[in-house]
């Protein structure tokens, strides 16, 4: 008996995508759509089980009770598009051509990328310890890039479109801006070069990554005690990343799993408080526009900030 | 005086059926998205074990002198050279996205296709020194050589088009439409067959101007086609159409259609007649009966996609229990 997700993508590609590509003449596709039924098979579970886990937890302790949750309709729709949708395959798509064009193009000339197993073979055949380790890296790299995005007034016009949600929920983790993802896939790209990220060979242990970083924007009072905030983020870390008061080059806990990197850099923020979320500086456009409402705001923004007429980081 | 040569012939039938039992042999199955290979025993068809590599392998060759399995790492840009009889890895070596490959008939060249970096490299099998490297306009998937081992047909799945590459001038020869998607080659009785997935049927190319010279309808989303080890009978397996059909070498000819769901890829024929399928979307390997057409599965990985059964392997069972 095979894996039951993986039997679901077969049979999604067996009975709905294969007949479309070959009606339509796109038969060259089929190793893409498959990759793309995988990865949409997990999405749904991903979107699912933090829907029955979070749903819960935010209507027994939420942090605020709005009396109109509009704003939020759209952090589901960027939620859909980003775990289930369409944006998933034409990352997977550039990634892959782009990886596998630079690196090929090093190999020819005697240089391979490394790799956690090429640097520490004992690695090979221990799949999921290499997975743990590679987390644990990517968890870093994306520390560092975030924290960037907070401190470049170009890159916080784009980011700011993530913090200007007031009515954050678990929906929230991925409303993002087309570009700072374009910037996000970059940026990993080159950390898969430097360190040879491997393929989605364990899509559970992916999962269960991308559904605590739903919970960390939930809208909920929970912390992990001490010792677990300490250890893996929480809403209750994650809320004062998001603070009003925080926004732009002034905010903290810039993890998005692991909140050690926060600590070593002096950027962890572990008061107790449940602060309100936002950012009051970004136009409203930006908090509850609809989904390409706010990608245009985003624009206007960035083209505000290399027109000289200023936006600034923070909010004061 | 008789008791002792009746025990010592009794003796001898045991020890040799019993090492029948154990001459199990192996199969290798290449699992593309798990970034492993599996080890099947072939007489208890069991996966006994898994070889990592480091990414997305997808397919191998056998070295001509049989003293080396290669696999293909494409996004690991790396070769593996496997002990055929075993599956110890002999060493890893760095190739540029080695997607398809295979030895030329005198065995001299190894042809390695990249995919997707659009390029056909030809390499001296001997030293593994790159001699050749062919820019395509997209996508070299599969491949094939005249049996002189003087040209190698390719085809070019992301096009309409089948290229032809001279290996003695090292020259392109010719690059012509032939159909939607080609994917598998194989040269038969003077011609090269192209399996084309974007339709339903293969196309029959002359080697030397590469001008389609008939359609021979096999079943939806040909893809990969294969000739039978006593050359009569060859095989297409139908990857929309979730299908193996068995042709008349000859007169290419329809015999039979086999349902093989799954998204049926790969191929190889084992001693006793059956013929074992890899199922790129159901994690299973197909070892079809054709004689019935009833199929036994093996579990592998996930996209299971080259196949390769080495039948005069020691059992791996026995060995990895020694």
């Amino acid at each position: 008996m095979g894996d039951p997700f993986d039997l679901a993508a077969g049979w999604l590609q067996e009975n709905l995508l294969i007949p479309a590509l070959y009606q339509f003449g796109l038969m060259n596709w089929e190793d893409v759509s498959y990759g793309w039924a995988l990865f949409a098979i997990y999405g749904v579970v991903q979107v699912l089980l933090t829907l029955a886990v979070c749903l819960p937890l935010e209507r027994w302790r939420p942090v605020e009770r709005w009396p109109d949750n509009g704003a939020v309709w759209v952090d589901v729709a960027y939620t859909i598009l980003s775990r289930v949708g369409v944006l998933p395959l034409v990352t997977y798509v550039m990634f892959y051509r782009a990886q596998v064009a630079v690196s090929g193009w090093m190999a020819d000339r005697g240089w391979v990328p490394p790799t956690l197993e090429g640097l520490f073979p004992v690695l090979l055949g221990r799949q999921v310890l290499t997975f743990v380790l590679y987390a644990i890296i990517l968890d870093f790299a994306d520390y560092v890039r975030h924290w960037l995005s907070h401190q470049f007034r170009w890159w916080w016009a784009l980011h700011s479109l993530h913090h200007a949600q007031r009515q954050m929920t678990f929906w929230s983790d991925d409303r993002n801006h087309l570009l700072d993802d374009l910037i996000a896939f970059v940026w990993f790209g080159v950390v898969a070069l430097l360190i040879g990220v491997p393929p989605l060979q364990f899509p559970l242990l992916v999962l269960v990554l991308r559904f605590l970083e739903s919970l960390s924007h939930a809208n909920v009072r929970l912390s992990f005690g001490r010792l677990g905030d300490r250890l893996l983020i929480s809403p209750r870390f994650h809320r004062a990343h998001h603070g009003i008061r925080a926004a732009g080059d002034r905010s903290c806990n810039y993890g998005a799993v692991l909140p050690w990197w926060d600590m070593l850099f002096g950027t962890a923020d572990f008061s107790g408080e449940y602060v309100r979320t936002g950012d009051p500086s970004g136009e409203e456009a930006l908090a509850t526009g609809s989904y390409w409402q706010q990608q245009r705001a985003g624009l206007r923004r960035l083209r505000r900030v290399f027109g000289g007429s200023g936006v600034r980081t923070v909010s004061r | 005086m008789r008791r002792p040569i009746v025990a010592l012939f009794v003796l001898f039938a045991v020890a040799l059926c019993g090492s029948r039992a154990r001459a199990g042999g192996i199969a290798f199955v290449i699992n593309s998205g798990s970034a492993s290979v599996s080890v099947i025993d072939m007489g208890t068809m069991k996966e006994v074990r898994r070889i990592p590599t480091l990414r997305e392998p997808h397919h191998l060759a056998l070295s001509p002198d049989g003293t080396s399995l290669l696999v293909g790492d494409t996004a690991g840009n790396q070769m593996l050279f496997l002990d055929p009889a075993n599956g110890e890895v002999q060493r890893r070596m760095p190739v540029a996205d080695p997607y398809q490959l295979g030895f030329s008939p005198d065995g001299k060249l190894l042809v390695v296709n990249g995919l997707l970096r659009n390029q056909v490299d030809v390499y001296d099998a001997a030293g593994m020194k790159l001699l050749k490297r062919f820019p395509v306009v997209a996508t070299p998937s599969h491949l094939a050589y005249s049996p002189d081992s003087s040209v190698v047909f390719v085809s070019l799945q992301d096009s309409d088009r089948l290229a032809a590459f001279d290996l003695r001038s090292m020259t392109e020869k010719w690059t012509a439409p032939v159909g939607k998607t080609p994917a598998g080659v194989l040269w038969l009785n003077g011609r090269v067959l192209v399996a084309d997935m974007g339709t339903d049927y293969i196309a029959v190319v002359d080697p030397a101007s590469g001008k389609v010279l008939e359609h021979v309808q096999t079943g939806k989303g040909a893809h990969n086609l294969f000739l039978s080890p006593d050359r009569k009978i060859l095989w297409v397996n139908n990857r929309a159409g979730g299908s193996t059909v068995s042709l008349d070498a000859a007169t290419l000819q329809p015999i039979r259609s086999y349902a093989i769901p799954g998204g049926p890829d790969d191929m190889d024929f084992a001693p006793g007649g059956k013929i074992w399928i890899t199922r790129r979307w159901a994690e299973k390997v197909a070892i079809l009966d054709p004689a019935t057409g009833s199929y036994e599965t093996v579990n592998v990985g996930r996209s299971p996609h080259g196949l390769f059964l080495n039948p005069r392997a020691p059992s791996p069972t026995d060995v990895s229990s020694r």
